[in-house]
């Protein structure tokens, strides 16, 4: 399966450069000729379901893992021969923190400064400016293995600026965050993106990603399905659109998804969500199709309160790619919910 | 709901590859010291001696094998299940207190009874050989044994209801066991005939060591024997210690289980620096270095991983390592003066033998927890990814975790200086002992700083790797005094000696001219021993190191 992928704007320079990079564990293939650039300053956020390759990805760019093929470079310097000079470029925060016992935040801090090269004198004066960057100033003098998991996140971006890298890379950074603690860490990441370092986040919370990525990357099954802004990534999905039938009872649910399926042929994907009175499909077919379909519901005594066709956002873009896998998809019944689903 | 705790707990150690070694490596022990000594031309001794020196042996194997293996179990049982957060998913079923401590109990019980059925073919075998009655020998010795499962797996319970870490819980627990086997054997070694006060102290002290207990079953002439024979019935004496301490410990450990065990506030980050200067001044007397001062940032040409090693380490902080050399320092010079001024009337050589018990017991206690861990807590807690993506080189890595071993190693070596000095100043002959003593216990030091670590690395988690270390290096310097406990009987001088070479203990014993070590020449095949050793391990490490960290 080819993926759809729109190659971002040329103008800027490219940070991040990745061709036809492969990685096999095996027979088992992780992540399958991804290719992809980003320029300086630019948020790209990397999405896909668990087991996807994200983390493949991300650990052949700090140089934890190395490609089956293809190359990967950050800054001109390539990933995987030159990984020494790599790390003092890029600052990696893993999903998990890597904490020690009995530190407390700023000997922790210290530690990872001196582990990179920083001198005394100026390495306290960056700890103090990444401090009030990220916030974590009030607790540099808790232990870090008693810290909350915002506060461990703060802190753990803290060390990752450390060194002042010119591309960061940060897995899961807002996984496990309070509403308000999410909200200050998304302006962190916009502000560290406007002060010209240029970021890779990956994250399940998509509309956190949606906020602040100027390039989105979605990644399943170790392939690249799509790469482009979150618009471009919205209007190749609108080319099959969502429309929502609301009905005015949720007991005629399963009648309307019959008479969709009956009207749309075989290809319409349709959605019967009970616990909201709610059918929702996906099509490509003009609007005389759609119009047919509502008057066959008319027709069958169906009460419809609204017929809308659903806004794409990446949410809707992610479930798309993810659902279009090469493996061979198959009905979904979830009895819990009420939602049947029919790809 | 009781059955399904007890199952658990028992069937997750049994599921591991580790444990079919563990039991298969335990019959072929047993089945190769009977079979070495099974009568082979068809005549056996009419007065059983062979089947009662065998069983004498086999019986000490069977107590260290216990002492040995059991402790990690209920080290590790609550602890880790407060760490992981089963614990208080535990607390919200209908079970109470009790029925999960009972369930926990059991479980170590069972794994302890499986270690004991793997000696009874062995046992079997020993009692056919005729010589051996059935209950006053072999059924006290299973019941001594029963005794000890019983009190260290509640001991070990305690120490993992209180305990922070897994890794703590390790330590302490074979601490205690080390402590209340072993060194409760000094005092009564020492003061024994003297008749005073502190001769029956000692002599009650020693009723807490099992060691002792199966002593005086098997009869056999032990460190602290000198062919003196005392009343004491060590045996009933232990018993009812064991079962005293085994109910304390128990409901004290059952009263624990409750919510109160999870009610710690996050520590605040109370600092001195923010005190009155009253208050600072009070700490600094108190502490000398105050561990709640801040600390100044890493100088650029200190190894920064030595000093993280240190701060990240509760006992690496300096206010305990100060404590520590005080204590050795003190110990040290005040057992010397004490013989100088005639308090006690004791040679140069039982000074310099106390010293020895003392260095190499608090040696093989440290060097472990010191050790063991250097990079499976790293994999543990998720920093060693980390670390990989600093520029920091392998080799400045792993010099800067060994030095952070090694240092407070030498700390504690060269606080018993002093006393050894003052003992080659009275005794100027014993100058080449002393400088022997102390080849034997820096040798030592650096073995078991080496192997610990050495065979911590194979491990992904902290407790496994320190629980491992420490049952290697006390089985590198423990098992071979079975052999000289076998001394002249079964085992003759040139086989006793051949296993002592292995024993760092044994060479400082011999070197030192301790009653009943004389007569073996160690060293300096021990000192080739414990040379080799190291650098076997010290090369296996970076190895290691490479293997795990390399890009997949």
């Amino acid at each position: 399966m080819t993926a759809d992928i729109i190659q971002p704007d040329s103008a800027g320079t490219p940070v991040l450069r990745i061709e036809h990079l492969t990685k096999r564990y095996g027979t088992f293939t992780a992540l399958n000729d991804l290719s992809l650039t980003l320029n300086a300053g630019q948020i790209l956020g990397m999405i896909g379901p668990n087991g996807a390759g994200k983390t493949t990805t991300i650990k052949i760019l700090v140089g934890l893992s190395r490609p089956t093929s293809g190359t990967a470079s950050i800054a001109g310097v390539d990933c995987v021969s030159d990984s020494r000079q790599v790390k003092r470029l890029v600052g990696y925060m893993p999903d998990k923190f890597g904490s020690y016992d009995n530190m407390r935040v700023r000997e922790y801090l210290d530690f990872f400064g001196a582990a990179f090269g920083i001198p005394l004198g100026p390495r306290t004066k960056r700890i103090d400016d990444v401090m009030e960057l990220t916030g974590t100033g009030y607790m540099k003098d808790r232990f870090v293995e008693s810290l909350s998991h915002g506060m461990q996140q703060r802190v753990g971006l803290a060390r990752t600026l450390l060194h002042d890298p010119k591309f960061l890379i940060l897995d899961e950074p807002v996984n496990g965050l309070d509403p308000q603690a999410r909200i200050e860490m998304r302006d962190l990441l916009i502000e560290l993106a406007r002060q010209g370092k240029t970021l890779l986040v990956t994250s399940h919370i998509l509309p956190e990603l949606a906020r602040i990525c100027q390039q989105v990357a979605i990644i399943t099954h170790g392939t690249l399905r799509a790469f482009g802004t979150v618009a471009e990534i919205g209007r190749l999905v609108s080319q099959q659109r969502t429309i929502e039938a609301h009905l005015v009872s949720a007991q005629q649910v399963s009648q309307a998804a019959d008479v969709i399926r009956n009207s749309m042929g075989p290809d319409a994907e349709v959605l019967e969500v009970h616990a909201e009175a709610t059918v929702r499909f996906r099509t490509a077919r003009p609007e005389e199709y759609l119009a047919r379909v509502l008057r066959r519901m008319f027709k069958e005594g169906i009460l419809v309160s609204q017929f809308r066709e659903v806004q794409t956002d990446l949410e809707e873009a992610f479930m798309s790619f993810t659902n279009n896998q090469p493996t061979e998809a198959l009905p979904i019944e979830e009895e819990q919910t009420g939602v049947t689903s029919h790809v | 709901m009781f059955k399904a705790v007890l199952r658990r707990e028992l069937v997750t150690p049994l599921r591991r590859p580790q444990m079919l070694l563990i039991q298969i490596g335990l019959a072929t022990v047993f089945g190769v010291l009977i079979a070495a000594r099974w009568p082979s031309d068809g005549q056996v001794a009419m007065l059983g001696s062979r089947s009662q020196q065998i069983f004498r042996l086999f019986s000490y194997g069977l107590l260290g094998m216990l002492l040995l293996l059991l402790p990690v179990f209920p080290a590790t049982s609550i602890v880790s299940e407060k760490k992981s957060g089963t614990l208080a998913l535990l607390f919200n079923t209908p079970l109470g207190a009790g029925r999960i401590f009972a369930a926990k109990l059991l479980a170590v019980l069972a794994l302890a009874g499986m270690i004991i059925a793997m000696s009874l073919p062995a046992a079997g075998a020993c009692f056919s050989m005729g010589g051996l009655s059935l209950y006053n020998e072999i059924g006290k010795v299973y019941l001594l044994l029963i005794l000890v499962s019983l009190q260290y797996a509640a001991v070990g319970l305690l120490v993992s209801s209180f305990s922070q870490s897994v890794d703590a819980a390790i330590r302490i627990t074979y601490g205690i066991v080390l402590g209340t086997s072993i060194l409760t054997l000094g005092p009564h070694y020492f003061f024994q005939g003297t008749g005073g006060r502190l001769a029956e102290v000692g002599n009650w002290l020693r009723c807490l060591s099992p060691l002792a207990a199966l002593i005086s079953l098997t009869g056999v002439g032990d460190l602290g024997g000198q062919g003196l024979s005392t009343k004491m019935n060590v045996m009933g004496g232990f018993t009812l210690w064991s079962l005293a301490c085994t109910t304390v410990v128990s409901l004290w450990t059952i009263s624990r289980l409750n919510h109160r065990i999870f009610d710690h506030s996050r520590a605040a980050g109370t600092m001195s620096d923010d005190l009155s200067t009253s208050n600072q001044v009070l700490r600094r007397l108190v502490f000398l270095v105050d561990p709640q001062k801040r600390t100044r940032g890493i100088p650029s040409f200190l190894n920064p991983v030595m000093v993280k090693e240190f701060r990240s380490r509760k006992f690496g902080r300096l206010h305990w390592l100060m404590r520590l050399v005080a204590v050795c320092a003190l110990l040290s010079l005040g057992l010397t003066y004490a013989t100088t001024a005639g308090t006690f009337d004791w040679g140069v050589e039982t000074i310099g033998g106390i010293m020895v018990v003392m260095q190499v017991a608090l040696i093989v206690l440290i060097a472990p927890s010191l050790s063991a861990g250097i990079l499976s807590v790293e994999r543990e807690h998720g920093a060693w990814q980390l670390l990989m993506t600093t520029p920091l080189s392998m080799t400045r890595i792993i010099w800067g975790k060994l030095f952070s071993a090694i240092v407070p190693l030498m700390l504690v070596l060269c606080a018993t200086m002093p006393g050894y000095l003052i003992m080659a100043y009275i005794e100027p002959g014993m100058r080449l002992q002393v400088n022997r003593v102390i080849i034997c216990l820096a040798l030592t030091a650096v073995f078991a700083m080496s192997v610990s670590a050495a065979v911590g690395c194979f491990f992904r988690r902290s407790a496994a790797a320190m629980a491992t270390a420490y049952a290697v290096l006390l089985a590198i310097c423990g098992l071979p005094l079975l052999f000289w406990m076998g001394r002249d009987a079964p085992f003759g001088h040139d086989l006793v000696e051949t296993a002592l070479t292995f024993s760092s203990i044994a060479a400082a014993f011999s070197v030192i001219e301790m009653s009943g070590f004389e007569n073996y020449n160690l060293v300096p095949a021990n000192w080739w021993f414990l040379s080799i050793a190291s650098v076997a391990s010290l090369i296996m490490l970076p190895i290691w190191t490479y293997r795990i960290s390399r890009p997949q």
